[in-house]
C-alpha cells in the first residue's frame, strides 16, 4: 500500500464528503485522516489515504473528480512524505489576538514577522466583517525568546495599523472555557 | 485552542468587562518573630515580610503580563498581632505597627493586614492594647488594615469589645477628621471572621494556615453584569433560573482566572496556593458595580423591593459556578456591597433608595455586611456598637460571616457628601433612625452562643 495526500476544493454543497471517500473506497484506499474547513461558501478538504501499489495519482484524482459536475472539484494529489515537523526545541502554545480596523497589509507583515522569530503558526483564523478586521492566530513560542519583548514588539506593530494586539498564554482560554482542572494545564507544562 | 467564539469571549471580558484578579494577598507567619524585646521584634518582623514578600509584585507582574489579566492590587497579611506580640503594652504595638508599614512599603504592596485581634469570647491584655492602639495607628500609618473578630457562631458576641470599638471609631474619625473620618475604612469589625480572606481590610492569615500562602480575589462585578444585559438584549430569556445559569457560567471563567493566577504567583513565590475568593467586589469606577447588576436584573431602583432576593440569587448562583470551578474556594466568596466603593450603591443612598435597614437586609443574604457605610459624625458611641451588634448578629445566627466598616465623618451629617478617593469612593452621609439603644450597649458582657439545633 502507499500513502497520499489529497485536497479538494468546490463550492461548498451537501455530499461532497460522501463523494469523495466514495471514490476513494471505489478504488479500494482505506481513508486515515480527514479534515474539512467551509469558509465563505467554499468548502475545503484534506485527506490522507493508503492505496494499492497499481493505483496512480491520476486514476485517483479523476476518480474524485469524475464525482463532481464538470470543473466542480479541483483535486489535488501527492505521494505522502513524513513531515519534518520535529523542532529541535521546547515551545509554548500562546494566542496571538489582532482586532481594529481592516487595511491592506496587516497579515502579511505580522506573518512575516512571526516567522522572523521562527514562530510556528499552528493554527489561524481571520475575517472582516462590516470593515473590522479580526485575527486569532495560535503560534508556538520556543522557549529560548522573551515572550515581554515579542509581546511589546507585537503591540507597537499593531499600533501602526491602528489594531489592538495581545499575545497571552493558552493556558488563559483553556482555565476559562474548559471544564478540565486547573492544576491539568499546569501540570502539562 | 479553545473554539474562537469561547476565545472570543475571553478576550471581551478582559479587555471590556473589566475583569482582573482584584487582590493577590500572600498571608505571612509572624509567629516566629516574636520576642518580649520589642526592638528585636521590630527587626525580626520587617525582615521576614521583605524577605518573603519583596519578590510579589515582580511575580504578579509577570503572570500578569503571560496571561493578560491585570492583578490590581498585591497585598500582605499576617498573622494576628495582637497575639504575636502577647505581652507588649500599647505603645510597642504602635511602634510595630509603623514597622509594618515600612516593611509593606519596601516590598512595594500596597496595603498590609492581620493588625488583628479575635476577641469574640474575651479580650487578653495584648488585644485591649491593640483596640486601644487603633487610632493612633490608622491615623499615623498609610498602608496597614485592621480587623477584629467580636463575634462567632460558636461563642456569641461580646458586647464589651463592640462598644469599646464604638468609642475607638470615633476616635480613629477623629483623628483623620480632615480626610472625613478615613481611618475607620480601614477597620473591620467581625462575626465569625475568615482566616484566609484575601481582601482588606478584613485580610489576615489565620493560625490554621501555612507558613506562607497565596490567596486570591477575584472580581467581576462588570464581566456578570454584561453578561446578563448580553443575555437579556438577545430576546432569548426565558426567566431568573436562566440569568442564574448565566451568572453560574460567568463565575466558573472568573474563578479559573484566579485560581490559574494564584498557583502560577504561590509557584513564583515560593509559597503554597491557598484559596480563591470568590466574592464580586466593585470599585467606584462605573461599569464595575454590584448594583448595577441589580439594575441589569430589573430592580429599577437599587435598594427597593426585590434588590435583597436579586441578590441572594446573584450570591447563590456565583457561589455554584465558583465551587464547581476550583475546589480552592474559601475566604468570604459572596457578593460585597460596599457602599461608598459601588458607585451605583452610593448613588441610590443619594437617591434616597437605599437605607441602612435595606443594607442590613441585603447583608443577610450575602457577604460582607454593612460595609463602607458613613454615618453622620455626631454617632454616638453607643449607636455604632448597637448597629454593629446587629450585623454581627445576623452573621452569628446564620453561620456565616458579617462584618462592619462603619465611618461616622466628623463636623457632617445626613445627607451630606464623605470623599474618600481611590479604591474607597465616596459617599451621601445615611441618616440612623431610632438612636435610643443606649442601655442595651451599656448592659454589657456577652450575648451567648445560639442554639445551632433546631433550625426552623
Amino acid at each position: 500500500m502507499k500513502d497520499y495526500i489529497l485536497t479538494v476544493m468546490a463550492q461548498d454543497r451537501v455530499g461532497i464528503v460522501r463523494d469523495v471517500t466514495t471514490a476513494l473506497t471505489s478504488l479500494e484506499g482505506n481513508i486515515t485522516n480527514v479534515s474539512q474547513t467551509v469558509m465563505c461558501g467554499y468548502f475545503t478538504l484534506i485527506v490522507s489515504v493508503q492505496m494499492p501499489d497499481e493505483r496512480t495519482q491520476l486514476e485517483i484524482r479523476q476518480a474524485v473528480e469524475r464525482m463532481g459536475s464538470v470543473g466542480e472539484f479541483e483535486v489535488n494529489v501527492r505521494p505522502y512524505r513524513q513531515a519534518n515537523s520535529s523542532r529541535p526545541y521546547k515551545s509554548q502554545h500562546y494566542t496571538l489576538s489582532m482586532m481594529g480596523k481592516d487595511r491592506k497589509g496587516i497579515i502579511s507583515r505580522a506573518t512575516a514577522y512571526l516567522s522572523d522569530k521562527d514562530i510556528n503558526i499552528d493554527d489561524f483564523y481571520a475575517y472582516v466583517l462590516d470593515g473590522r478586521f479580526v485575527m486569532l492566530v495560535q503560534v508556538s513560542v520556543p522557549e529560548n525568546v522573551d515572550v515581554e519583548e515579542l509581546q511589546t514588539e507585537l503591540e507597537l506593530l499593531g499600533r501602526e495599523y491602528d489594531l489592538l494586539v495581545h499575545l497571552q498564554h493558552e493556558n488563559i482560554f483553556r482555565a476559562t472555557n474548559e471544564v478540565r482542572p486547573v492544576m491539568d494545564l499546569q501540570r502539562k507544562n | 485552542m479553545a473554539a474562537f467564539e469561547d476565545t472570543f469571549q475571553t478576550i471581551d471580558m478582559l479587555q471590556n468587562e473589566h475583569l482582573d484578579v482584584r487582590a493577590v494577598n500572600m498571608g505571612i507567619d509572624l509567629f516566629d518573630c516574636a520576642d518580649r524585646d520589642i526592638d528585636r521584634a521590630c527587626k525580626l518582623v520587617k525582615e521576614k515580610i521583605i524577605r518573603h514578600a519583596s519578590p510579589l509584585v515582580g511575580a504578579c507582574q509577570s503572570v500578569s503580563r503571560r496571561y493578560g489579566i491585570p492583578v490590581v492590587n498585591k497585598r500582605v497579611a499576617v498573622s494576628p498581632i495582637a497575639d504575636v506580640m502577647a505581652g507588649h503594652g500599647k505603645d510597642e504595638l504602635i511602634q510595630l505597627a509603623h514597622t509594618l508599614d515600612e516593611a509593606a512599603k519596601e516590598a512595594g504592596v500596597d496595603f498590609i493586614g492581620g493588625y488583628s485581634a479575635l476577641v469574640q469570647k474575651g479580650m487578653t491584655n495584648s488585644d485591649r492594647a491593640l483596640i486601644e492602639s487603633l487610632p493612633e495607628v490608622l491615623s499615623q500609618t498609610s498602608r496597614i488594615c485592621a480587623s477584629i473578630n467580636a463575634a462567632s457562631t460558636r461563642a456569641g458576641i461580646n458586647v464589651d469589645a463592640v462598644f469599646l470599638l464604638g468609642k475607638i471609631l470615633l476616635e480613629t474619625a477623629a483623628q483623620t477628621a480632615e480626610a472625613d473620618g478615613f481611618g475607620c475604612c480601614k477597620l473591620s469589625i467581625f462575626a465569625n471572621m475568615p482566616e484566609d480572606n484575601p481582601f482588606m481590610a478584613g485580610a489576615y492569615k489565620g493560625i490554621g494556615e501555612p507558613e506562607t500562602v497565596i490567596n486570591i480575589g477575584v472580581s467581576g462585578p462588570g464581566v456578570v453584569k454584561r453578561a446578563i444585559e448580553r443575555l437579556c438584549q438577545s430576546g432569548q430569556c426565558t426567566g431568573l433560573g436562566d440569568i442564574a445559569e448565566q451568572i453560574k457560567s460567568t463565575a466558573f471563567r472568573v474563578t479559573r482566572c484566579g485560581e490559574l493566577i494564584g498557583r502560577e504567583v504561590a509557584e513564583l513565590v515560593g509559597a503554597e496556593f491557598g484559596i480563591v475568593d470568590l466574592s464580586l467586589a466593585p470599585t467606584p469606577e462605573v461599569g464595575d458595580s454590584v448594583g448595577e447588576i441589580f439594575e441589569a436584573m430589573g430592580i429599577a431602583k437599587v435598594g427597593g423591593p426585590g434588590t435583597t432576593a436579586a441578590l441572594a440569587m446573584l450570591n447563590d448562583a456565583v457561589k455554584k459556578g465558583g465551587a464547581f470551578a476550583s475546589s480552592s474556594v474559601g475566604g468570604l466568596s459572596g457578593a460585597f456591597i460596599p457602599v461608598a466603593e459601588d458607585s451605583a450603591l452610593a448613588k441610590a443612598v443619594e437617591d434616597g433608595n437605599l437605607c441602612l435597614e435595606k443594607l442590613e437586609a441585603m447583608t443577610s443574604v450575602c457577604s460582607v455586611g454593612l460595609d463602607m457605610v458613613v454615618l453622620p459624625g455626631d454617632t454616638s458611641a453607643e449607636t455604632l456598637a448597637a448597629l454593629t451588634m446587629d450585623e454581627l448578629a445576623i452573621g452569628v445566627i446564620n453561620k456565616k460571616t458579617t462584618s462592619c466598616r462603619l465611618i461616622p465623618v466628623p463636623g457632617k451629617k445626613a445627607g451630606d457628601r464623605a470623599i474618600f478617593g481611590g479604591l474607597f469612593g465616596e459617599s451621601p452621609i445615611l441618616p440612623i433612625p431610632n438612636e435610643t439603644s443606649d442601655a442595651f450597649v451599656h448592659m454589657g458582657g456577652r450575648i451567648p452562643a445560639p442554639l445551632t439545633s433546631l433550625n426552623n
